[in-house]
């Protein structure tokens, strides 16, 4: 088991592969918005709404799912390209790619057509549906940082799931979406 | 098909085969080996006690015909005294393979460094090696009293450095200090892939000094509690 036993107090920390390397190092940035966004998608799965319950049920099902292959995303690129550690990793794979892919036609298929531009928000799920897809957007940025181009795909994807299931949650509980007006 | 979770948690119910003190509060227990169950050397397993999980790391090969852990039985602990005592033919639910501590050999020379029970990882990768050389490796041991140093003939032959520390009394034939005493005075001050596997106070010590004296190190870490 790891954990922390008090040795980055000099702003000092390993990656997977062993490497000390300061906390400013673009792959320990890359797993910390990694983290966040695995973190705010928990916040998105409390505040989801109980009703219908076979709905909430689903969303929270693959949001688990997603908070699952961040965790293995983080994984990868924590561990430098080419070392023993990254060698016994199993590289992401396409399905989870094609599960979001799929997950966000079903709730473009269920919410009403965009009119607009839209203002985030909504129902407070929808909202933090929004916040995830923003973090998400960055973490994409920060692993783009990273050579480690197999992880895009799926925050490329992912932002755009969360993008869709914002509008899913707020037509679910029949909350109007404000387009916004230059 | 909707987007499900693809993890996947293997468990099992094995009987207990044997269990044997080796030396103070150091227990060698043999579990059966679940049909189907694969681990690399290095991962350790989870022995569950009603609500309580404890890991154990395996030390015996991968392609061994049991399970064998090292456990240090703690009066009072939960799963310990239950394992340590048991008889053959009790019953533990375990879980598992866990884990990463796995070693992989690199460019950068090998220090294996452990203390107390956190010597059985190394043990594990020992016994799993092809017949040959010694491993090229240097594998520190720590302990308090020479008598708690284990399979010391073997970890001797399988490595070409073999460097057991006695902290509390001089041993022939061994240090006399910690392992990090030993690292700091002995080693090169360059970069090594550093293995631990042990205490916390030992990890965090190995850690600082990685820090302080052998740039350019990576360091792997497997921490016992």
């Amino acid at each position: 088991m790891r954990t922390n036993v008090g040795t980055g107090d000099k702003g000092i920390t390993s990656l997977l592969s062993g490497e000390r390397v300061p906390k400013t190092h673009v792959r320990v940035e890359a797993c910390g918005d990694l983290d966040e966004l695995a973190s705010v998608l928990g916040a998105l799965a409390s505040s989801l709404p109980v009703a219908p319950a076979d709905a909430a049920a689903g969303v929270k099902g693959e949001i688990a799912a997603i908070q699952e292959e961040l965790l293995r995303l983080g994984a990868w690129v924590a561990a430098t390209a080419g070392s023993p550690a990254a060698a016994a990793l199993r590289p992401p794979a396409e399905e989870p790619v094609r599960r979001l892919e799929q997950a966000t036609q079903r709730c473009e298929q269920e919410a009403p057509p965009q009119q607009g531009f839209l203002l985030p928000g909504g129902s407070l799920a929808a909202s933090w549906a929004h916040v995830a897809r923003s973090v998400c957007r960055r973490a994409e940025r920060r692993v783009a940082a990273v050579p480690s181009p197999e992880t895009l795909p799926f925050l490329n994807r992912l932002s755009t799931y969360l993008y869709a299931l914002a509008r899913w949650l707020n037509h679910q509980e029949g909350i109007t979406e404000t387009v916004w007006k230059p | 098909m909707p987007y499900r979770s693809t993890r996947t948690v293997s468990s099992f119910r094995v009987r207990v085969l044997r269990s044997r003190r080796l030396a103070g509060d150091v227990f060698e227990v043999e579990l059966e080996r679940p049909d189907g169950f694969r681990f690399r050397a290095g991962q350790s397993i989870t022995v569950h006690v009603g609500g309580a999980a404890r890991d154990y790391s395996l030390c015996n090969a991968e392609s061994a015909d049991t399970l064998l852990l090292l456990a240090r039985r703690i009066a009072g602990g939960v799963a310990s005294p239950l394992l340590c005592d048991s008889a053959p033919g009790a019953i533990f639910d375990i879980s598992g393979p866990n884990g990463m501590f796995t070693i992989a050999l690199s460019d950068l020379p090998a220090v294996l460094t452990a203390n107390g029970v956190g010597i059985a990882p190394f043990l594990s990768w020992l016994r799993s090696r092809a017949p040959g050389p010694a491993a090229p490796v240097t594998l520190l041991h720590g302990v308090r009293r020479a008598e708690d140093l284990l399979f010391a003939d073997e970890l001797r032959a399988g490595c070409r450095q073999y460097v057991p520390c006695v902290s509390r009394e001089k041993a022939d034939g061994c240090h006399y200090g910690r392992v990090t005493d030993w690292s700091r005075d002995k080693l090169s001050p360059a970069g090594h892939d550093f293995y631990l596997c042990g205490s916390r106070q030992m990890t965090r010590d190995m850690i600082l000094l990685v820090d302080e004296r052998f740039p350019g190190s990576r360091v792997h870490t497997e921490i016992f509690f």
